[in-house]
C-alpha cells in the first residue's frame, strides 16, 4: 500500500464526512432530538452537549470501524496464500497512545458534562412559582402552591381507537418566563416525572421530596409522561405541560379556584400505609 | 516427543459401552464431570434464550400499533418484560458464562476437571431449580412477577404486588443466584489450584483470565443480591418493613440492586470478550495483540464496575452525579483498549472469515456503537433526558445483544467440533450469521431514536399523536427477521447430529493457540492423554506451528533440535 493511496482515501472519507455534516436536515442537527429549543432555560444548553458529544463519537467509531474495515480488507488471506504473517505480539507505543487519547476525551467529555449538569440542577432561590406534584397510581395531582388551588388528575382514557387522547389529559398550567420549582413526591410508588421537550425528568418518591428548577421560555403545549414503571397503567399515566401567558396562566388558576379546587392536596393518604404491621397502634 | 506422556495405544473415549436410555439419563442427571455440566448449562440457558426470545416477539407484536391489545391486560405485558428481562440475564446469559466456563475453562488449563466437581452439580441444580421456581410464577392465578427485573420497592411490596408470582421471583433468583456464586468460588479455586505444569497466570488464555475475574466480580455482588433478595422476601412474607419508603427503603433497595446489577453486566460481559479474544487470533494467524494489556483492561473494567452501581440513578436526584459520571466515563477507557487490541489483532494478520470469526466481528460491530450510547449515557446532563426511554433500551441491547449472543454463537461454530467431534456446516453458519445481523439491527438501532423522541421504557402501549408508530413497526419486523435466524441454526444442530462428518483433528482449524487444541475432538473424558509443553499463552499453535513459535517455545524447541 503506497503512502499516496493511503493519502487519498483520508482526503475521500474526510471530504464524505463533510458533505454529510452540511447536507444535514433541521432534525440532524440537533441530533434527533425533539425541536426542544428555547422550550426552557436549560433546554439549548442540553442540545449544544449532545451534538457535540456525538460528533466527537461519530468520530471515535468512525475511526474503529474504518480500522476494522481496513484491516478486514487489506489483511484478508489471499487465494492460494500459504505461510504465516509476523507474529506481532504487542507494540508500547501504540498501546500507550490508545490508552492515553481516549483517557484525555473522557476528561474532556467529563468537564463540560459538569459544566452543563451543574447549570441544570441548580437551586433557584424564592422562585417566582412554585409547584407541587404528586404521583400516584396512575395519575398526577397539581397543587399551586403560590395560589393555594390544585387540580386532580385521572389516567388517560384510551383503549385504542380514540384519537387526540392529549386533550384529554391532566394538565399542568405554567407561566412563561417566569422561574420555576416543581416539588415532586408520590403517593404510593416511585413514578418520575419527564416532561419530553424540557429533555429533563426526575422521580417522584414516596417518603421524600424532589425538586427541579427551570424557567419555560417558550409557550406551547407539551407532553409528560411517567417514566418508571408503576404498576399496571403506567403507560397510561399521561399529562400535559401548557406554558402560557401570565393572564392565560391567573386565568386557569381562577377557574380552578370557581371549580372549588380550593386548598391543597396531600400525600396523607400515602398507600404505603397499607402494609401489614404498618399500624401505627402496632408500630408506635 | 520426550516431555510428553505416552498416548495410550487407543483412545478410551471410543471403548463406550452401549447403554439404555435410562442410564444415558441418569449419568446426565447424576454427572460431576465439567463438561457434561457445561453441556447442561449451555443446552439450559439456550433454552431460556428461546423463551426469553419468544417473550420478546410478544412484547414486539404488542407495540407495533398504538392501542393494541396483543396480550390480555396491561399486567399481562408487565409479566412479560419482567421475565424476558429475568431470564435474559440471570437464566440466560449468566449461566451461559458457567456452561463456557465449565466445559473450556479446565481443558485450556490443563486440568482433568474444575477443583469441587460436587460443588459444581449442586450449582447448576441450583440454578436450575431456582430459575424453574423464578418462572413457576406463570403458572400461579395471577401470573409471574410484573415489577420489572430490577424489582424496585415499594412497587415489590405485597402492596403492590400481591401475587405469589413475586414470592416465587425472590425465592427462586435467591437460590439460583447462589449457584451463580458457587459456581464462581469453583472457578477462581480451580484456575488458582490445578494449571498444568508451565501454565503459569502470564501463560493462560484470555479465556481463562476473564473466567477468573468475572468469577471475582461474582462473588463480590452477587452475595449483597442475596442479601437483598431474602430482605425483599422477609418483607413480603413476615411483614419486615426493611424496603419501606419512609425509612429510605426505596433507595436501600436500589442501591442494593444497582450494587450487583451493574457488575453483572460485566459479568456476563467479560466472558465473552473473552471468547471473541480466542477467536480473532486463530482466524488471523496471529497472537492476541497487547496480551498484558488486554488482561489489565479487563481486571481494570472489572474494579471500575463496581464503582459505577448509581448511575442507573442519576434521575433518583439522591446520589452524587459527578463520582458516578466520572467512574462510569473512565470505564471508556480499557474498553477502548480492548477494542484496539483486537483491531491490533487482525492487522496485519492473514484473515479468514469462517463462521467463529464472522459472529466475532459482528460483535466487535455492534458493541463499538453500544459503547459509544455508553458514554453519552454516562452524562447525567444527557441522561436526565435519556433515562428509562428506549435509548436505554436500545444501549443495553446492542452492548448486551451484541456481546452475549454474537460472542454465544461464535463460541458454538468454533467449539463444536471440541464438544461433539463434528464441524458445524459453514454455509448455514453465513446464513445464520447475516439474518441474525440484519434482524439485530432493524430491531434495536431504531429504538435509540424513539427513545430520543420521548417514548419511555415498559409501555404497554403508545398514543397514535406520539409519533412512534412507523418505528415500532420497523423495530418489530426486525424482530420477527432476528427470530428467523434461529431456523438456519437449530437446522444447522439437526442437521450436523445427523449427516455431519466427524472429524478427528485435534485442532480442525488449523491455528488454535489454547490447550483445549492440543487434545482430542471431542473431549476425552479426563481431557488429555497427553500435555505438550507450555512456553506461553499458545502451547497448541507453538506445538503445530514451530518455526512461528513464541520465543520461549522456539528456545524451548531449539534446545531439543526440533527447529
Amino acid at each position: 500500500m503506497s503512502k499516496n493511496r493511503r493519502g487519498l482515501a483520508l482526503a475521500a472519507t474526510s471530504l464524505a464526512s463533510v458533505l454529510l455534516l452540511a447536507g444535514c436536515s433541521p432534525e440532524a442537527q440537533r441530533g434527533y432530538l425533539p425541536d426542544a429549543s428555547g422550550v426552557t432555560n436549560h433546554t439549548d444548553r442540553i442540545i449544544g452537549l449532545w451534538t457535540t458529544s456525538w460528533i466527537v463519537l461519530l468520530a471515535v467509531g468512525a475511526v474503529s470501524w474504518g480500522l476494522m474495515a481496513w484491516a478486514l480488507i487489506v489483511y484478508r488471506r489471499r487465494k492460494g496464500e500459504t505461510g504465516l504473517p509476523a507474529q506481532l505480539r504487542y507494540n508500547m507505543p501504540i498501546e500507550t497512545l490508545f490508552t492515553v487519547i481516549p483517557l484525555i476525551l473522557v476528561l474532556g467529555f467529563f468537564a463540560f458534562t459538569a459544566r452543563d449538569m451543574q447549570a441544570i440542577e441548580a437551586k433557584t432561590e424564592n422562585p417566582d412559582v412554585t409547584i407541587e406534584v404528586i404521583g400516584k397510581q396512575w395519575s398526577w395531582d397539581f397543587n399551586y402552591v403560590n395560589e393555594q388551588v390544585f387540580d386532580s388528575g385521572i389516567q388517560a382514557q384510551f383503549t385504542g381507537a380514540e384519537e387526540n387522547i392529549s386533550e384529554t389529559l391532566p394538565t399542568l398550567y405554567l407561566p412563561v418566563n417566569k422561574t420555576v420549582k416543581i416539588d415532586l413526591s408520590s403517593r404510593d410508588v416511585i413514578h418520575s416525572f419527564w416532561v419530553i421537550d424540557f429533555l429533563y425528568k426526575k422521580d417522584m418518591f414516596p417518603g421524600m421530596t424532589n425538586h427541579m428548577y427551570f424557567t419555560p421560555t417558550k409557550e406551547g403545549t407539551y407532553a409528560g409522561k411517567c417514566a418508571e414503571l408503576c404498576g399496571e397503567y403506567h403507560s397510561m399515566m399521561l399529562f400535559q405541560v401548557k406554558v402560557v401567558s401570565e393572564e392565560e396562566y391567573a386565568a386557569h388558576l381562577a377557574t380552578l379556584a370557581a371549580k372549588g379546587n380550593v386548598g391543597q392536596l396531600s400525600n396523607d393518604y400515602d398507600r404505603n400505609q397499607n402494609l401489614p404491621g404498618s399500624d401505627p397502634e402496632v408500630r408506635g | 516427543m520426550a516431555t510428553t506422556l505416552t498416548p495410550p495405544l487407543t483412545n478410551p473415549s471410543t471403548f463406550v459401552p452401549k447403554r439404555s436410555k435410562g442410564q444415558i439419563l441418569v449419568d446426565w442427571l447424576t454427572t460431576t464431570d465439567h463438561k457434561k455440566i457445561g453441556y447442561l448449562y449451555l443446552i439450559t440457558s439456550f433454552m431460556y434464550f428461546l423463551i426469553g426470545g419468544v417473550m420478546a416477539l410478544i412484547i414486539r407484536a404488542q407495540l407495533t400499533l398504538p392501542g393494541l391489545e396483543v396480550v390480555a391486560s396491561k399486567e399481562q405485558y408487565n409479566q412479560l418484560f419482567t421475565m424476558h428481562g429475568t431470564i435474559m440475564l440471570l437464566m440466560f446469559a449468566t449461566p451461559l458464562f458457567a456452561g463456557f466456563a465449565n466445559v473450556l475453562m479446565p481443558v485450556q488449563i490443563g486440568a482433568p476437571d474444575v477443583a469441587f466437581p460436587r460443588l459444581n452439580a449442586i450449582a447448576y441444580w441450583f440454578f436450575n431449580f431456582g430459575s424453574l421456581i423464578a418462572v413457576s410464577g406463570f403458572f400461579t392465578p395471577q401470573g409471574a412477577a410484573s415489577f420489572g427485573w430490577f424489582a424496585y420497592a415499594p412497587l415489590s411490596n405485597t402492596t403492590f404486588s400481591p401475587g405469589i408470582g413475586g414470592d416465587l421471583w425472590v425465592f427462586g433468583l435467591a437460590l439460583s443466584g447462589f449457584g451463580t456464586i458457587l459456581g464462581g468460588v469453583n472457578f477462581i479455586t480451580t484456575i488458582i489450584t490445578m494449571r498444568a505444569p508451565g501454565m503459569t497466570m502470564w501463560r493462560m488464555p484470555i479465556f481463562t483470565w476473564n473466567t477468573l475475574v468475572t468469577s471475582i466480580l461474582i462473588i463480590m455482588c452477587f452475595p449483597p443480591l442475596a442479601a437483598a433478595l431474602f430482605a425483599l422476601g422477609a418483607d413480603r412474607k413476615f411483614g419486615a418493613h426493611i424496603f419501606d419508603p419512609e425509612n429510605g427503603g426505596a433507595m436501600l433497595w436500589q442501591h442494593l440492586f444497582w450494587f450487583f446489577g451493574h457488575p453483572e453486566v460485566y459479568i456476563i460481559a467479560l466472558p465473552f470478550f473473552g471468547i471473541v479474544s480466542e477467536i480473532f487470533p486463530v482466524f488471523s494467524r496471529k497472537p492476541i495483540f497487547g496480551y498484558k494489556t488486554l488482561v489489565y483492561a479487563t481486571i481494570a473494567i472489572a474494579a471500575l464496575s463496581m464503582t459505577v452501581w448509581a448511575h442507573h440513578m442519576y434521575v433518583t436526584g439522591q446520589v452524587l452525579l459527578p463520582f458516578f459520571a466520572f467512574t462510569t466515563m473512565l470505564i471508556a477507557v480499557p474498553t477502548g483498549v480492548k477494542i484496539f487490541n483486537w483491531i491490533g489483532t487482525l492487522w496485519k494478520g492473514s484473515v479468514t472469515f469462517e463462521t467463529p470469526m464472522l459472529w466475532s466481528l459482528g460483535f466487535l460491530v455492534s458493541f463499538v456503537f453500544g459503547g459509544l450510547t455508553g458514554v453519552i449515557l454516562a452524562s447525567p446532563a444527557l441522561d436526565f433526558h435519556l433515562s428509562d426511554s428506549y435509548f436505554v433500551v436500545a444501549h443495553f441491547h446492542y452492548v448486551v445483544f451484541g456481546t452475549v449472543v454474537f460472542a454465544m454463537f461464535a463460541g458454538f461454530y468454533f467449539w463444536w467440533p471440541k464438544f461433539t467431534g463434528k464441524m458445524l456446516n459453514e454455509r448455514l453458519g453465513k446464513i445464520h450469521f447475516w439474518v441474525l445481523f440484519v434482524g439485530f439491527h432493524t430491531t434495536f438501532l431504531i429504538q435509540h431514536w424513539l427513545g430520543v423522541i420521548g417514548m419511555p421504557r415498559r409501555y404497554a402501549t403508545y398514543l397514535p399523536e406520539d409519533g412512534f408508530t412507523e418505528m415500532n413497526i420497523l423495530s418489530t419486523v426486525g424482530a420477527v427477521i432476528l427470530a428467523l435466524s434461529m431456523i438456519p441454526f437449530l437446522w444447522n444442530v439437526w442437521i450436523t447430529s445427523r449427516k455431519g462428518v466427524k472429524t478427528d483433528l485435534k485442532d480442525p482449524w488449523g491455528y488454535g493457540r489454547s490447550l483445549e487444541w492440543a487434545t482430542e475432538s471431542p473431549f476425552p473424558r479426563h481431557n488429555f492423554h497427553s500435555i505438550p509443553r507450555i512456553r506461553s499463552e499458545s502451547p497448541a499453535f507453538d506445538l503445530n506451528h514451530p518455526e512461528f513459535a513464541s520465543p520461549e517455545a522456539k528456545e524451548s524447541y531449539a534446545k531439543e533440535g526440533r527447529i
